[in-house]
C-alpha cells in the first residue's frame, strides 16, 4: 500500500497517537519521576505517528478529510488536556520547592529563596 | 526495696507508652478514611537514668502529626483551581444552549428568514404577500433577540443567586475555623481529630476561594483570604459580602451593576479572588455576561447587533419610498427600541406596531430611479462582501459572539480535566511526603519537576504537528 507507513494509514496513525495519549495521561497523573519519563518515551511515539500522518497528508495532496479532521480535533483536545496538566504541574512543583527552600535555606540578600543544596550524607553512630 | 519499686514503676511506664503506641496506630486504621485526617506517628523515647530520684529511666512516648504544610498548602491551591473550572463549566452550560450557532437555533433562524423574506419582497416590491412576509419575519427577529436577552438575563438571576451562596458557604467554612480555634485554645495543644475537621473545613473552602493558613499563637490558626484578607485570625471571624458594583455602571445607565466582595470593613477585595468557584462566578458574571448582554461598563454585543440591525434596516426603508412617482413618500421604519439605554436595546427590540404592509418603501428614488432598490439592499445586508458590524455580517456577529462562548466552554472543559488530575496527583503526592526528611522531599520534587519539563517540550512539538495536520485537511 502506497498510502500506509508501518503504523497503518492516517487514520490509524491518528487513532494509535490518541491510544497512546490515554496512556501518557494515566502516566504523567502518577507522581513519580519513573512513570512521567516512560510517558516522555511514549510522547515520542506520538511524534512519529504525527509526522507519518503529516507526510501521508502531504503525499495525497492535502485532500480535505472531515474523518482525519474529527480525529485530529480530538487528539488536539487531549494534547490540550496534557499541556494545562503539565503547566500546572510544574507550577505547583514550583511553588512547593520553593517553601522547602525558605524553609531550609532561608532568603537569600535579594529576598528571593536560598539555593538548594542537596547534599548526600553519611552518619556513623556508635 | 527502693530500687524493686522504681524498676516496677518503670516496667509499667514503659508499658503504658506502649499501650498509647498502639492506640494511635489504631487510631490511624480507624480514622484512614476520615477527611482532612493525618497519620500520627508514635515517638518512643528512652528516658535518662536519674539516680537522685531512684528512677532507673524508661520509655517516653508522645504523638507527632505527619502533616506537611507544603503537601497541604499544594493540594489545597490544585482545589482550588478545579472549583473554579468546575464552577465556570456548570455556569457557561446554560450559555451554550443560549448561543448555539447551528441554523436551528431562534437567532441565526430568525435572521436567515428575515433576509430570504426581503429577496423574495424585491422580486414583487408591491406584493401585499410579500410585505406581510417581511412584517413577520422583522417580528419573528425581534422575537428572537428579545428571548435572547431574557435567557440571559434570567443566566444573571441563576448566577447572582449562586454567588451569595458561595460566599455564605465562605462564611460557614469560616465560621467553622473560628469554632476550631476555641476548640484548640480551651485544650491548649494539638489535637488530631480536631485538626482532621480544620484541614477538612480548609479543603471545603479553598474549592470555593483562595485561601491560606498560618499558625498562630497557641495553636490556634489564622485563614487569609487571597493571601490577604483574614476570615479568621484566632477567635475572630471577619465575614464577607457580595455586593453590586454601583460604580461599575455610573456612565452605562440601565446596565446591571458588576458583583463586588467586599470584607467586613466593606473594602473592595474582588481581585483578591483568583481561583475557586467564587473566581469562576465573578468571571463569568462581570466579564463574559456583560461583554454579551452589556452590564457594568460594557454595552454588550446582543445590544450592539440589536441595533445594528434595526439601524441599518431602518435607515434604508427612510431613503426609500413608497411610491414610484413624485412627491416620493419616505418608508416607515421597520424596527423600534429604547434608545435611552444602551444596554437594553435587545430587550426593547420590536416591530413598530404602526407599520402597515404598504408603508414599507421598496422605491429607491435615485436617480436612477429603482422600483425594487430598497428591497435589493435590505437583501445584501447579509451579504459577506457587505459587513454591517466590526467588519462582519449581522449573523457572523452573532456567531463570534458564540463562538466566544464555546471558546470559555471548551477552555473550562479543558481545565476540569486537566485539574481533575492534579487535584489526584497533589493528594498523591502528599502521601508520598508525609513523614520523609525534607531532603528527601526536596530531592523527589526536582526530578519530577524536571521529567514533566521534559515532557512539556516534548509536547509542544506534539501540538504543533496536530494542528500542521489539522491544516492539512482543511
Amino acid at each position: 500500500m502506497e498510502n500506509a507507513t508501518p503504523h497503518g494509514d492516517a487514520q490509524q496513525c491518528l487513532r494509535a497517537a490518541r491510544a497512546n495519549m490515554r496512556e501518557i495521561k494515566r502516566l504523567v497523573s502518577q507522581p513519580s519521576a519513573e512513570s512521567v519519563d516512560q510517558a516522555v518515551a511514549i510522547l515520542r511515539d506520538v511524534e512519529v505517528q504525527l509526522g507519518c500522518v503529516a507526510g501521508l497528508l502531504q503525499k495525497s495532496g492535502n485532500k480535505p478529510d472531515l474523518l482525519i479532521r474529527t480525529e485530529a480535533e480530538d487528539l488536539q483536545e487531549e494534547v490540550a488536556v496534557l499541556a494545562r496538566f503539565l503547566a500546572q504541574a510544574d507550577k505547583m512543583l514550583a511553588g512547593w520547592l520553593q517553601a522547602v527552600r525558605t524553609n531550609r535555606g532561608g532568603y537569600t540578600e535579594r529576598g528571593q529563596a536560598a539555593p538548594l543544596v542537596l547534599v548526600k550524607k553519611l552518619t556513623v553512630e556508635g | 526495696m527502693g530500687s524493686l519499686f522504681s524498676s516496677l514503676d518503670s516496667v509499667a511506664n514503659a508499658l503504658q507508652a506502649f499501650q498509647r503506641a498502639i492506640d494511635v496506630t489504631q487510631n490511624n486504621v480507624t480514622n484512614a478514611n476520615s477527611p482532612g485526617y493525618a497519620k500520627q506517628v508514635p515517638v518512643l523515647e528512652s528516658q535518662d537514668f536519674q539516680a537522685a530520684g531512684g528512677f532507673n529511666g524508661g520509655v517516653f512516648e508522645q504523638t507527632q502529626d505527619t502533616r506537611n504544610q507544603y503537601a497541604e498548602t499544594a493540594v489545597q491551591q490544585q482545589q482550588s483551581l478545579l472549583g473554579q473550572f468546575q464552577q465556570l463549566q456548570t455556569a457557561l452550560a446554560p450559555l451554550q444552549t443560549t448561543f448555539d450557532v447551528s441554523a436551528n437555533s431562534p437567532i441565526p433562524a430568525a435572521l436567515n428568514q428575515l433576509f430570504q423574506s426581503f429577496s423574495q419582497w424585491s422580486t414583487q416590491p408591491t406584493s401585499s404577500t410579500y410585505q406581510n412576509a417581511v412584517i413577520s419575519a422583522a417580528q419573528q427577529t425581534a422575537a428572537a433577540v428579545q428571548q435572547t436577552a431574557s435567557e440571559l438575563s434570567a443566566i444573571r438571576t441563576s448566577i447572582d443567586s449562586n454567588i451569595q451562596s458561595s460566599v455564605a458557604q465562605i462564611n460557614q467554612d469560616a465560621a467553622s475555623i473560628q469554632a476550631y480555634n476555641l476548640a484548640i485554645s480551651k485544650q491548649g495543644q494539638p489535637d488530631a481529630g480536631l485538626s482532621a475537621q480544620l484541614y477538612s473545613a480548609l479543603e471545603d473552602l479553598s474549592t470555593v476561594a483562595p485561601v491560606q493558613l498560618t499558625t498562630g499563637v497557641g495553636n490556634t490558626v489564622t485563614v487569609l483570604l487571597g493571601g490577604q484578607t483574614p476570615l479568621v485570625i484566632g477567635t475572630e471571624l471577619h465575614q464577607i459580602q457580595a455586593v453590586n458594583d454601583t460604580a461599575s455602571n455610573a456612565t452605562n445607565p440601565g446596565a446591571p451593576a458588576n458583583i463586588k466582595i467586599v470584607d467586613d470593613k466593606g473594602t473592595d477585595i474582588t481581585s483578591q479572588v483568583t481561583s475557586g468557584g467564587l473566581a469562576g462566578l465573578l468571571n463569568v458574571r462581570n466579564n463574559l455576561l456583560p461583554s454579551l448582554a452589556g452590564g457594568g461598563p460594557q454595552t454588550g454585543d446582543l445590544n450592539t447587533l440589536a441595533k445594528g440591525l434595526a439601524d441599518s434596516v431602518n435607515n434604508i426603508l427612510a431613503a426609500g419610498s413608497t411610491t414610484l412617482t413624485p412627491p416620493y413618500q419616505s418608508g416607515s421604519p421597520l424596527f423600534t427600541y429604547d434608545p435611552t439605554s444602551p444596554s437594553a436595546i435587545a430587550s426593547t427590540l420590536s416591530v413598530n406596531s404602526a407599520i402597515t404592509p404598504s408603508q414599507l418603501a421598496a422605491v429607491q428614488p435615485g436617480p436612477p430611479l429603482v422600483s425594487n432598490g430598497v428591497a435589493l439592499q435590505l437583501a445584501a445586508l447579509n451579504d459577506p462582501s457587505n459587513p454591517q458590524i466590526n467588519g462582519m455580517t449581522f449573523s457572523q456577529f452573532f456567531g463570534s459572539m458564540a463562538s466566544r462562548v464555546g471558546n470559555a466552554a471548551n477552555s473550562a472543559q479543558t481545565g476540569v480535566t486537566a485539574q481533575t488530575q492534579l487535584v489526584a496527583q497533589a493528594h498523591s503526592l502528599r502521601q508520598q511526603v508525609s513523614g520523609v526528611s525534607l531532603d528527601e522531599e526536596a530531592v523527589r520534587l526536582v526530578q519530577l519537576q524536571s521529567s514533566y519539563q521534559a515532557a512539556s517540550k516534548v509536547v509542544t512539538v506534539v501540538d504543533q504537528l496536530t494542528q500542521a495536520i489539522m491544516n492539512m485537511v482543511q
